[in-house]
């Protein structure tokens, strides 16, 4: 069955679409042309059919692997805390089959690194072919004020610290009209918080002017940027090429589409070709009554991991950031299901992961 | 035919008869030799498979779950690493579900080919017991599985190859469940093993006779008989 884009996204949800028919604002108005109308799956079963959240049983799966080699990568161990001693860090990264890893803001801004230890950071991350590639933002950018000024301000020392040591991006939120950004406010899609968010990130982007790091967002479905067409359309709003997409595309998921991820999984990375900074790598189940997904083990939920590995095989430079477990031991049973998994397609995986114990 | 006649009244347990008599009586006795050769025949070709039958176990029946001597089991149907109370570590497909609070019933149906297994709220299973793979529907439909089962001594062995959830992309999921009965036929124990490259588990367990009827207990989707 070929699905045209717009088909595709013509089903459930209006965040997007809300702003691009609401006239009378310039910024919705430029947008109105290349912008969907709405968002959403297409019919599967014929648009007479209420149903349409089971898959189609032609759906397109390309599992054939792409030319660059993913990195594997976890933050468990990079904290800035005083007195690190890099060379066993990194080395310990490389021994659990890490090869790249990122920093929670908070914990990295609590202390001001000193030159020499970010060039001995960087010296050891060299000799041990790890990437530190980017800091993971907490906060809120369009917090109820005061808040949301502070935690802008948050994001823009994360960036100079991320310039600093060398990252190529830092990943942050379009944010909730909440405090606590991953509580679902009513209004979190309205046009007001849309324009909260363009205008934060027009803030950001203006007190880094000039820098080359990406700034990298990362949807979900507690917030506005919970679909690729959110995405695109969000860059464009905020007019920097510097937004880009922190994917998570397991936060995009809701009840309509738990059972075709691989279809989301195929549309996404079409409509955010070159715009993916890197990549969340998590699973899901829907093990309850009402819609609730649950977290789940990579490799066994409803995330189809062949074409997602595929997918990212073919992005430059591909990092691949394991979350949301609870133990080294889990994190290891992740790889452990992600490396087989991309085996048996011919997806590359840097490094090596110690035998499984008996 | 002297020998015959020699051997006659040895065969008839000494008794004397005349000649037209004995002749009608030889004759008679051998048409009825021929036939309980032929009965033999045929009774060794009814029996054979049968006693052959009787060498191998037979798990009919209903079998309740003892959970004192089960390992407790995880959820068979999801891995889920954000549960309150700790990970999974399961899996969809194959049977699931069981342990927990619930009493677990597993209702078995043997012949000599098959070996068919239901439990309440689960898909049933039919087994060909022929060692050789084949190929079914996973429990979502929309991915394949392949069940492997044979009798191999006292024991049955399946095992089940697909992937993870029965979803499409996901880790390869192998279980071998091994079956075994008490010398009384009265306690079958289950030894699993499930492997994804994520995890090694095994558990085992142990399940008493009951008096119910096959089929008894099934809910919809059990197969009852028929």
């Amino acid at each position: 069955m070929k699905i045209s884009r717009r088909r595709f996204f013509a089903g459930a949800g209006a965040a997007a679409g809300a702003f691009a028919t609401t006239p009378g604002s310039g910024i919705a108005a430029a947008q109105v042309a290349k912008t969907p109308k709405a968002v959403g799956l297409p019919d599967v079963w014929g648009q007479d059919f209420l149903y349409q959240w089971s898959p189609p049983d032609n759906v397109k799966r390309d599992t054939t692997p792409g030319p660059n080699v993913i990195r594997l990568s976890n933050s468990q161990d990079i904290t800035n805390r005083e007195g690190t001693d890099y060379a066993k860090m990194f080395q310990t990264m490389r021994d659990n089959g890490w090869t790249a890893c990122e920093a929670a803001s908070a914990a990295w801004l609590s202390r001001k690194m000193p030159d020499s230890e970010i060039t001995e950071m960087k010296a050891q991350l060299k000799a041990h072919d790890v990437v530190f590639y980017n800091i993971h933002c907490a906060g809120n950018i369009i917090a109820p004020d005061p808040d949301a000024e502070r935690w802008q301000r948050h994001i823009i020392d994360a960036y100079h610290s991320a310039e600093a040591c060398g990252c190529s991006m830092i990943l942050t939120h379009a944010g909730s009209m909440y405090p606590n950004r991953n509580t679902a406010h009513p209004l979190n899609w309205s046009k007001t918080a849309w324009e909260r968010s363009v205008g934060a990130l027009k803030n950001i982007c203006k007190a880094t002017a000039g820098g080359k790091l990406k700034i990298c967002i990362e949807p979900v479905n507690t917030e506005s940027i919970n679909n690729p067409w959110a995405m695109k359309r969000l860059r464009e709003d905020v007019g920097d090429e510097r937004i880009n997409c922190g994917l998570d595309i397991q936060n995009m998921a809701y009840a309509g589409v738990a059972f075709r991820m691989t279809e989301l999984l195929n549309t996404t990375f079409e409509v955010l070709n070159g715009m993916i900074g890197y990549i969340h790598a998590k699973d899901f189940v829907w093990d309850q009554m009402l819609p609730g997904l649950s977290w789940a083990m990579n490799g066994t939920g409803n995330m189809d991991y062949e074409v997602f590995l595929a997918h990212i095989s073919k992005i430059p430079d591909p990092i691949m950031y394991v979350e949301f477990l609870s133990s080294p031991e889990e994190y290891q049973e992740a790889q452990r299901n992600i490396r087989a998994i991309a085996e048996r397609i011919g997806v590359k995986i840097h490094g090596t992961q110690p035998p499984q114990q008996a | 035919m002297a020998r015959s006649r020699l051997s006659r009244p040895k065969a008839y347990g000494g008794c004397s008869f005349g000649n037209e008599q004995d002749e009608a009586e030889m004759e008679s006795a051998m048409r009825m030799r021929t036939a309980m050769k032929k009965h033999a025949l045929v009774l060794g070709m009814i029996l054979l498979p049968t006693l052959a039958m009787a060498a191998t176990p037979d798990f009919s029946g209903s079998w309740v779950r003892n959970p004192a001597d089960s390992d407790p089991m995880p959820n068979q149907m999801y891995w889920v690493t954000r549960e309150v109370g700790g990970g999974g570590g399961g899996g969809r497909g194959g049977r699931g579900g069981r342990g927990g609070g619930a009493e677990v019933t597993l209702t078995v149906q043997q012949d000599a080919k098959t070996l068919q297994v239901s439990q309440s709220n689960e898909i049933a299973r039919k087994y060909t017991l022929d060692g050789k793979a084949h190929a079914r529907p996973t429990d979502t439909g929309i991915q394949k599985a392949e069940d492997t089962a044979d009798l191999e001594g006292d024991s049955l062995v399946i095992d089940t190859v697909e992937p993870f959830g029965g979803m499409p992309g996901n880790a390869s999921l192998k279980i071998k469940e091994t079956w075994s009965l008490s010398p009384d036929g009265k306690t079958l124990t289950i030894t699993t093993t499930r492997d994804i490259p994520a995890r090694h588990q095994t558990f085992k367990e142990v399940y008493t006779k009951t008096q119910a009827q096959p089929g008894a207990i099934c809910s919809a989707g059990c197969i009852g008989p028929q």
